[in-house]
């Protein structure tokens, strides 16, 4: 199967895996993945004030607590795109 | 002490119904008294599953309206003298029973039976509020799907905030050969995203397909399916059972296929 990436081929079980944590850690938290990609544009526009760089070479990660699960907190880090 | 498990998935065809017949052929073997309920009023398909399509008279909403006794309506296991169906109806509709109605259905069962297993329907609405109703427990069924996956955590939200105490997860449909070529999710991938109890894993097999067409369980042949799900029915009873390691049962020739389609 061809892989759709430039430099960097992604197996679909890493692309599949990817895109499940990404939807579920959007649904958790109520917010949609289009708002992710608004957020993205904002946070930028804010790193942009500080330091020198250009879009491509930002990779924002964000870690969430979510609800208790059985006592244990749940944390998940995402890299949003 | 009885106990009520519900098996739910949200998304539809992920095989919640298979795993109900064969979990349920899995603890009636385990020498348990087990009672399967279709909850899918309006789509049954617990009994063609089962292959008792032809024995039923009564049904779920005949026996909650109370025109006949519980007893009337179960169905006898052509194969386990201890597992029973409670089908559902397949002219009505889900709002024909009422939660509170389910409570008190699953209240009479537990007189006479071990297990009382629900077979919910896809889906949050009033059929998963009925088939939640009572439950002690939950299995979720997904599979290594974005889209099952997705269901299976919303599920587990409602389960949770819906008061229900244990929920475990089965991971349906795995192909090792898919996986080993880097195609398919795995059950640790799944288990990253959804973090909860991982009760068992069942391979994706032809015989599965087989047995439904049969209209008996896969439990009690000579297949890694039907071995995954009398293990899963053993973790049920309390029994620590390791988890059998699917990449065994792969034929050589998918082995190489793997090897070579990895790169």
């Amino acid at each position: 199967m061809k892989r759709i990436r430039k430099q960097v081929s992604y197996t679909s079980r890493e692309i599949a895996k990817t895109r499940a944590g990404l939807t579920v850690a959007a649904d958790r938290m109520d917010c949609s993945p289009e708002l992710f990609s608004q957020m993205r544009h904002e946070l930028y526009g804010i790193l942009s004030k500080y330091i020198n760089t250009d879009d491509d070479n930002v990779r924002i990660q964000l870690t969430f607590f979510y609800r208790m699960k059985r006592g244990i907190s749940d944390a998940k880090t995402i890299q949003i795109k | 002490m009885s106990e009520v498990i519900v098996i739910t998935s949200g998304k539809g065809g992920v095989g919640k119904t298979t795993s109900t017949a064969n979990i349920g052929a899995g603890l009636a073997r385990l020498n348990k008294k087990v009672v399967l309920v279709d909850t899918d009023i309006g789509l049954r398909n617990l009994d063609v599953v089962m292959g008792l399509e032809n024995r039923i008279i009564y049904n779920l909403v005949v026996v909650v309206e109370g025109n006949c006794r519980v007893k009337q309506a179960l169905i006898r296991d052509r194969h386990y003298s201890g597992l029973y169906l409670l089908p559902s109806a397949q002219t009505r509709d889900k709002s024909a029973v009422a939660p509170e109605q389910m409570i008190k259905l699953a209240d009479t069962l537990k007189q006479t039976f071990d297990y009382i297993i629900m077979d919910c329907p896809a889906g949050i609405e009033q059929g998963f509020r009925n088939a939640i109703a009572a439950a002690d427990r939950a299995i979720v069924v997904t599979t290594p799907e974005v889209s099952a996956i997705r269901d299976a955590d919303r599920i587990i939200g409602l389960l949770e905030s819906s008061g229900v105490r244990k929920i475990d997860l089965i991971v349906n449909r795995i192909r090792m050969d898919m996986v080993n070529r880097g195609e398919m999710m795995s059950v640790e991938d799944v288990l990253d995203i959804l973090s909860v109890n991982l009760i068992g894993a069942i391979p994706d097999e032809e015989s599965v397909v087989i047995a439904a067409n049969h209209g008996e369980p896969v439990l009690g042949s000579d297949t890694s399916a039907g071995s995954a799900y009398l293990n899963i029915s053993r973790r049920i009873l309390g029994e620590t059972v390791p988890l059998m390691d699917l990449n065994e049962h792969i034929s050589l020739f998918h082995r190489i296929a793997g090897l070579l389609g990895k790169k």
